[in-house]
Formats: C-alpha cells, structure tokens, sequence
C-alpha cells in the first residue's frame, strides 16, 4: 500500500508538533524523547529528526504527518522526507524578527515539491503579534506568484490546523466533496 | 566522501537538545569519519547555529574570546563575518565537508602540525570555503510584546465555526417570497447591503480607517466602537441580538439615526469587556452574511465573472457550507456565480452568501476588463488522489466512515 504524507515544516517555534498533535490519532514521535542513544540510528539516521503522527482514515487507511526538523535545514533529509506528500503545510511564527524570510526560504526549498503538488500557509502567534498582517503575507505572495491559502492559526486548535488542511486539500481538486 | 583516521573534533553551539542530535547524526551520516562531536574543553573546532535566538549574540561573545579554534557559522543569511566559514542554510552535504577540510587545515597551521593530519582537501572544496568567508552582519533584532490583554480577546481569536448545509439555515436565517436556488430567480436574488448594518458598518470602516480615528458608529441601538489602528471593533451584544440586527433591512427605520462620531481621548482609553473585541474583517464577514440570507450584492452582475483576490483568512471567519471549495474554485481563474455552483454541484445560495462576505471584505468583485471575460477559466481535473483526499476530508469534518 503507498504511504501517503502530508509534510510540516516551518522555522523552530512555529508550532509544527504541536499543528501535528492537534490531529494525529496517536501521540506524536517526538525525536527528543528517542535520540539519545545514537548507535540506534546508524541506519535511520536520515528519518528520524523529525515529528511524526498518523491519522486513522476510513477502511483502515493511514495518513502519515511529518514535521520536518525547524533549524537543521539539511535539504538531502527533505527530499527523502517529502517522496510520497500529497501536500505542503508551513507554519510561521509571526513573532520572528522577519518571518516573510522564513517563508521565501522554506517556499524555495521546497519549491519543486509545491509545484507538484501544492501548499498552504499558517501563520502562528498573531495573538501575540499582530503584524505583518495575512494580508502583508498575501501581498508578499503574489510577488512570487503565487495565492496559496494563508490561514492565522492557533496550532492548538484543532479546528484551525483542520481547516488549514481543508484548504490545502481542495486547493489540490475543488471538486471534491463535502 | 572524505574518511579520515582521525576526524576533526567539533564542539556545538547555540543549538537545542533536538538541533545538537541532529547535527551530531548528521556528522556521522553524510559526514561520517570527517567530524565527530566533543564537548568544548576537546574540541579543534567550532560549530554555531547563528540563527537562534540570541545566537548572534553568542558568536560575538565567541569572538572576543580571540578563540585559536577555526569556527564554521550555519546560518539562512549571507554571513559576513570575518575570520570564520560561513555555511549557508540548507546545509549541503559538499559544503560542510569543504568547511570542515578548511577548518582542520587551519586548526593545524595554527598548531604547525599540518601535514601529518590534516585532511586534503580538493581545489573546489577550498575555493568554495574561502568563498564563504564574510564579514558580521548584523544582530536580528526581536520583537518585543507589550500587550497581553490581546490573548485575552477570545472572540477575535477564536477558531472558525463551519456550517454545513443542515446548520445553514437556522444560523443565517430564511428568506420569504423569493427562491434564490431557482435560476429563473436569479435576476432577483440579490439586496443592496447599503439598506443594512452592513452598509453602515462597511461606511463607518471606511471613515475611521481614513481619518485613521476611533470613531463610534451610532445606531439608536449599541453602539460600536472602531479601534482602526488595531482592525478590531468591540460591541456589547450577544451574537443572537446582532444576528437579528443584522438580518433587518434598517434603512427605512432606523437611517436617520445612523451616525458616526470621533471618539474623546477619554472615551477611547476606557476599559472594555475583553471578550467583545472581534477583528473587523471578522465582523463585516459575519454582517454581510447575516445580511445576505444567501443572496448575492447588488453590484455583482450574475451574469459576469467573479474573481476572488486571495483566499479569506477562514480561521477567523464564519465559513459557510463550501467556502473552501469556492474559494479553491474562485482562486484559479474568475467564473460566473451560476458556473460555480454548477461546477461545484452545489446550491447557489451558497456561492451567493459566500460572495456576499467576500465582497464585503473587499476580496471579490467583479470583472471588468474584456479580455478576463473572453478567457474561460480552466476544466477542473480530478486529483488522482480523489479518494484518498475525500477520505481525509471526511475525518477532519468528523465524518469517519
């Protein structure tokens, strides 16, 4: 059976365990809590630097949610990472000295991967700050060409990180279904 | 790839738990027998995530140290520090290694123990390693946060609710005389927003936001209170009192007592219940839709193409059935209101009342120019992936099979 994917990645801090907590059946695989004895990882060393979660489909179906390491942007992890992914996610922390250079950065590194497939944007903490405003990422955007989903998002909610995968989905076919 | 008996070893910085086991994996992955990680007492060289917080401010503190240890910086930006090697995010495999034959060369000139033990290192690697020696840029500068009441506006912030079709009805309200689902009706099924609230709250926006003034928007009912610098607004009604409100065409009745007034300093800085702030795109949005009852402005043409600008920030506002999908839709290219709906296969009341929100946020419009009129806007294909995304979609709508 293929494995299915949807890939989350962001800077350190944007909430991309806690946006995959929000929605995995089980508890999150957080490498923190398994990678301390490093002979374990000779093999996997390239798979498990990352958050990990699984949400349950109808007909015993899997989807698998992978956060991608925030600082150790090491681009041979991401290629193996997004191999299989339906889709992109990307959390900013609106908090960041400069959070549209986090996005130019993560949408150009995954520049191929959105191009097959496609992504959409959550922005986190603009509770706590308010600027750049949606419309300023939107704005940035369309000087790259492009109108992805732009969504504030509180990575806790469920119903926020729900709805910003909705997005992404029927950014992929409107056609489908409710 | 580079193997050596004796790897240089290098001492982490500026990284936490997760970021040091990624790096240490990493050096005995792709890098393996070139690095290996010490703690810093044993270290030949050092390794700084410049990114971080404060770690700009801890590589300057380094630096004064007048270290004797070659240090390699990772960072997103062009790094133009002088005296160190600067590896731009994302790491590549090539150029950690040519930074890390650079840096053993260098350790051991400065130990004049060169040639016994130091790696070689290939034209390439060295012309590419000098290269990315630069000078100090300068230190990001964090935000700072002063006001922590604005978690505390839980209707601003709040998550989204989603209507579905069942729901539709009973929150938005109905309509008599008129059925907006019947094409031969659709010439009639739109109003004129300037006959309700939302006409009046979309002027008052207008004026504050210009005069760039708190300005209070007086009804004869509550009134509501503009903050133009923070896009919120805050009245004190329940959400059932401003549905009803909102669904009243109220120019006939209530017009003449419409006003809007700058409010005093004092008036302005006076406390308010937290949880009556909203944002104003989260109001007018909800208003229009109250308004609508599935009905379409006035000022669209239903015979003309919509375009839709951007996507709604839809966890912030109240998404009506298929607002997704339209704006999914709308987003690719501008189609007329009924090709929408029968594209989509859904009833137009919804493609009306979604257009209705969006106009009033200023989103969507009309058409103007000839030429977008003439281009049709492109087939939708299936994803091949269809099922599978369906089965996904019905889960986060909490609709497992």
């Amino acid at each position: 059976m293929s494995q299915y994917k949807i890939i989350f990645t962001g800077p350190v801090g944007a909430g991309k365990t806690t946006a995959i907590n929000s929605i995995s059946d089980v508890p999150p695989i957080k490498t923190d809590a398994s990678a301390s004895d490093m002979t374990k990882f000779r093999k996997a060393s390239t798979t498990v630097a990352m958050d990990y979660g699984i949400m349950n489909l109808p007909g015993g179906e899997k989807l698998h949610l992978y956060g991608t390491p925030g600082q150790e942007r090491f681009d041979f992890m991401w290629d193996i990472l997004v191999t299989g992914g339906i889709g992109l996610v990307l959390l900013l922390d609106n908090t960041r000295a400069d959070p549209f250079q986090d996005m130019r950065f993560f949408l150009d590194t995954f520049d191929k991967f959105i191009a097959d497939t496609t992504v959409a944007i959550g922005v986190t903490q603009m509770d706590l700050s308010g600027k750049p405003t949606i419309d300023d990422y939107h704005i940035q955007l369309l000087g790259m060409g492009l109108k992805p989903p732009v969504f504030a998002v509180d990575a806790r909610v469920k119903n926020d990180v729900s709805l910003l995968i909705q997005a992404l989905l029927y950014s992929l076919d409107p056609g489908l279904e409710e | 790839m580079d193997k050596n008996k004796n790897p240089l070893k290098v001492a982490l910085h500026g990284m936490d738990g997760r970021s040091y086991k990624m790096m240490s994996m990493y050096l005995q992955g792709p890098c393996k027998g070139v690095a290996i990680v010490v703690n810093e007492n044993n270290a030949e060289c050092d390794i700084f995530d410049a990114d971080v917080v404060n770690g700009q401010k801890l590589l300057a503190e380094y630096l004064e140290k007048e270290s004797q240890r070659p240090i390699i910086v990772l960072s997103l930006n062009d790094n133009k520090l002088a005296n160190v090697l600067a590896i731009k995010k994302p790491v590549k495999t090539d150029d950690m290694l040519a930074a890390i034959a650079k840096a053993r060369q260098l350790f051991y000139d400065k130990t004049k123990n060169v040639a016994s033990q130091a790696a070689p290192l290939t034209g390439q690697q060295a012309d590419k390693a000098a290269d990315s020696i630069h000078v100090q840029p300068e230190s990001p500068k964090l935000k700072k946060y002063v006001n922590t009441d604005e978690q505390n506006k839980t209707s601003k912030h709040q998550a989204a609710m989603q209507l579905n079709e069942k729901g539709f009805g009973a929150f938005i309200g109905s309509l008599t005389g008129i059925d907006v689902n019947d094409p031969k009706q659709f010439a009639k099924a739109h109003y004129n927003p300037k006959e309700y609230f939302q006409g009046y709250v979309d002027s008052a926006f207008k004026v504050s936001r210009s005069k760039g003034q708190i300005r209070q928007l007086n009804s004869g009912w509550n009134p509501l209170i503009i903050f133009p610098q923070s896009d919120e607004v805050w009245l004190d009604v329940d959400e059932s009192q401003l549905r009803a409100f909102a669904g009243l065409a109220i120019t006939n009745t209530l017009g003449s007592k419409m006003s809007i007034t700058p409010l005093g300093p004092e008036a302005s800085a006076a406390e308010r219940a937290l949880e009556r702030f909203y944002s104003m795109d989260g109001f007018i949005w909800k208003v229009a839709c109250w308004a609508s009852k599935g009905r379409y402005p006035i000022s669209i043409d239903i015979t003309q193409p919509v375009y839709l600008k951007n996507w709604p920030n839809f966890t912030r506002l109240l998404v009506t059935p298929h607002a997704l999908r339209i704006a999914a839709l709308l987003i690719q290219g501008p189609r007329t209101l009924s090709n929408v709906a029968e594209v989509l296969n859904i009833k137009p009341q919804y493609v009306f009342v979604f257009i209705s929100a969006a106009s009033a946020l200023g989103l969507a419009g009309q058409v103007k120019r000839e030429a977008d009129v003439l281009v049709q806007s492109p087939e939708i294909k299936p994803n091949k992936n269809q099922g599978l995304l369906s089965r996904i979609l019905s889960v986060l709508r909490g609709k497992k099979a």
